[in-house]
């Protein structure tokens, strides 16, 4: 716990140094540029994902809710 | 994947906020500047709200298995609605429809194999060399769930989600909760949820008792669950979701995740079996059946799976602009404690076309080894190992994706997108495992599947 805090910390501090001043977010706020530009797309391929193979999760939550696995 | 929806929703939605926060800043500098110009003062504070009004997700979707296996036709419909205030409910609802048959786990043979239904009420048979499929499998699938995102403080934002699922032989309920905090800036963004879901099994026919021998059909449509059935299970899984999201220049934006879920009660497939073969020729080992009962024709077990999992794993995405087009790059690592250790590396390139059109490359690389407890057959004679499974999807194997994804702007400013997706699985067992004549059959159910995708998005 103690470690994950400091790693914590560490990529504060370290990140602080990088990103862009706030009139410079221009490419950034674009729909493109968004982690998930189709959130039902994202969806439907976790849940197929979910469904033929071992794994799952890691963008959001692992899933579950469906007897298909 | 209630869960996962609540994720993606909440994700895009966190995403749409720190655009809407810029638009806000820019809309104010630009009013500010008109004003200015004009030597006239502002009529009125500039209202930095977005407008509110529900905008509206849809997709169907095809997925199809080749060799008469799985077909899905999916509805997804997520609607989300605006208030002031930057609070925001989504609202998800899916229907799938699932018909075609799937790899019951047996291997196949030089000869037909005669197999009871799970319903327990009939036999069906496999042709020699074909790998043993359950076609009777069918169901229909419903999902909802809700989320409510606010702020917390100016920094800060909350999410909580529902979500429940009903299938004929399986429910699922869930909670969510997240908490982000943005730092430097707003460069860098904190995240962390956790998520329980509490899910319920009822199979056609009982749940089996893992490790007992295939049971014989009773050919009437009584639901008695005798013999080796025991009655409805259930599972509980817990998640924790950990992330940094940082801004690194003007056009390259990153991710990391560390995720972590345990799960834990009855996590064995009751539809899946194991063959029991000769330990010399590697033949599933035939019974003879009294006459007048019908029942299987070789000696099958139900899997048994341990009743805990537990699941690390590291997710890493980046999100580059180049002149117009946006490379989308992720890698997972994922391990768990039944050892199976995966990786998958995805990639999409988006392509515009002109300022309403783009075309959307997709390519997916998965690899996977094989469940500790996984093997394709059971020796006969053998003392019975403490968990077995022979599903294919517990094994070692690889997978890749090729899609293509157009999608354009309707005159009403609407989106519509059309993507197609082929997907391919290539299994391997290790020599080591496989006896006698094995070697010269298939012993992994390779799978090739086509996913198709229309989706349409609205404002009201």
């Amino acid at each position: 716990m103690l470690t994950a805090g400091l790693i914590l910390l560490g990529t504060i501090s370290g990140c602080s140094s990088m990103g862009v001043e706030p009139w410079e977010r221009d490419i950034l706020a674009k729909e493109e540029m968004q982690l998930t530009t189709d959130p039902i797309e994202a969806a439907t391929d976790d849940h197929i994902y979910f469904s033929k193979e071992a794994s799952s999760g890691g963008r959001g939550f692992g899933g579950g809710g469906c007897g298909c696995n | 994947m209630a869960a996962v929806l609540v994720a993606a929703a909440a994700a895009a939605t966190e995403a749409r906020n720190m655009k809407m926060s810029e638009r806000r800043s820019i809309t104010g500098a630009l009013a500010a500047a008109t004003c200015t110009l004009l030597g006239t003062s502002s009529p009125e504070p500039v209202q930095a709200q977005e407008e509110p009004g529900w905008d509206f997700n849809t997709a169907l979707l095809y997925y199809g298995e080749d060799n008469d296996r799985v077909q899905d036709l999916s509805l997804n419909v997520l609607a989300r609605r605006t208030f002031t205030d930057d609070r925001f409910l989504t609202l998800g609802l899916t229907f799938d429809t699932l018909t075609g048959a799937t790899p019951n786990g047996a291997l196949p043979q030089s000869v037909p194999q005669t197999f009871t239904q799970p319903s327990g009420r009939r036999t069906y048979t496999t042709a020699p060399g074909d790998f043993p499929i359950d076609d009777t499998f069918r169901d229909s699938r419903v999902a909802l769930t809700a989320a409510w995102q606010q702020p917390l403080r100016r920094l800060s934002t909350i999410n909580l989600g529902l979500s429940a699922s009903a299938e004929f032989d399986y429910t699922h309920l869930g909670l969510n909760a997240k908490i982000s905090r943005d730092f430097n800036n707003r460069n860098t963004t904190l995240s962390a949820g956790l998520a329980f879901a509490m899910d319920d099994l009822d199979p056609v026919g009982g749940t089996p008792i893992g490790l007992t021998p295939m049971r014989n059909a009773d050919n009437d449509d009584d639901d008695d669950e005798g013999g080796n059935r025991g009655p409805t299970e259930s599972k509980d899984i817990l998640d924790f979701v950990f992330g940094v999201t940082q801004v690194i220049s003007r056009n390259l934006l990153m991710q990391v995740n560390y995720s972590y879920s345990d799960s834990s009660g009855y996590l064995s497939d009751p539809y899946k079996i194991l063959s029991a073969v000769d330990a010399v020729t590697g033949d599933v080992v035939p019974i003879t059946q009294m006459p007048g009962i019908d029942g299987p024709s070789h000696l099958n077990y139900y899997e048994l799976r341990p009743d805990s999992r537990r699941k690390h794993s590291l997710y890493t995405q980046a999100k580059y602009y180049m002149d117009g087009k946006v490379l989308d790059a992720s890698y997972r690592y994922m391990t768990d404690d039944w050892e199976i250790d995966s990786h998958t590396l995805e990639l999409r390139f988006r392509w515009p076309l002109s300022d309403s059109r783009y075309l959307e490359p997709h390519l997916r690389f998965y690899t996977q080894s094989a469940a500790e407890f996984y093997r394709p057959s059971l020796i006969d004679g053998d003392p019975l190992p403490e968990y077995a499974s022979a599903d294919y999807r517990l094994g070692d194997f690889d997978a890749i994706t090729a899609g293509m994804k157009y999608g354009w702007k309707t005159g009403g400013g609407n989106d519509v997108s059309v993507r197609l997706e082929l997907y391919k699985q290539s299994g391997n067992v290790s020599s080591s495992q496989l006896i006698g004549n094995q070697l010269n059959r298939d012993s992994y159910p390779d799978l090739n599947a086509i996913i198709f995708q229309f989706a349409y998005r609205f404002g009201m």
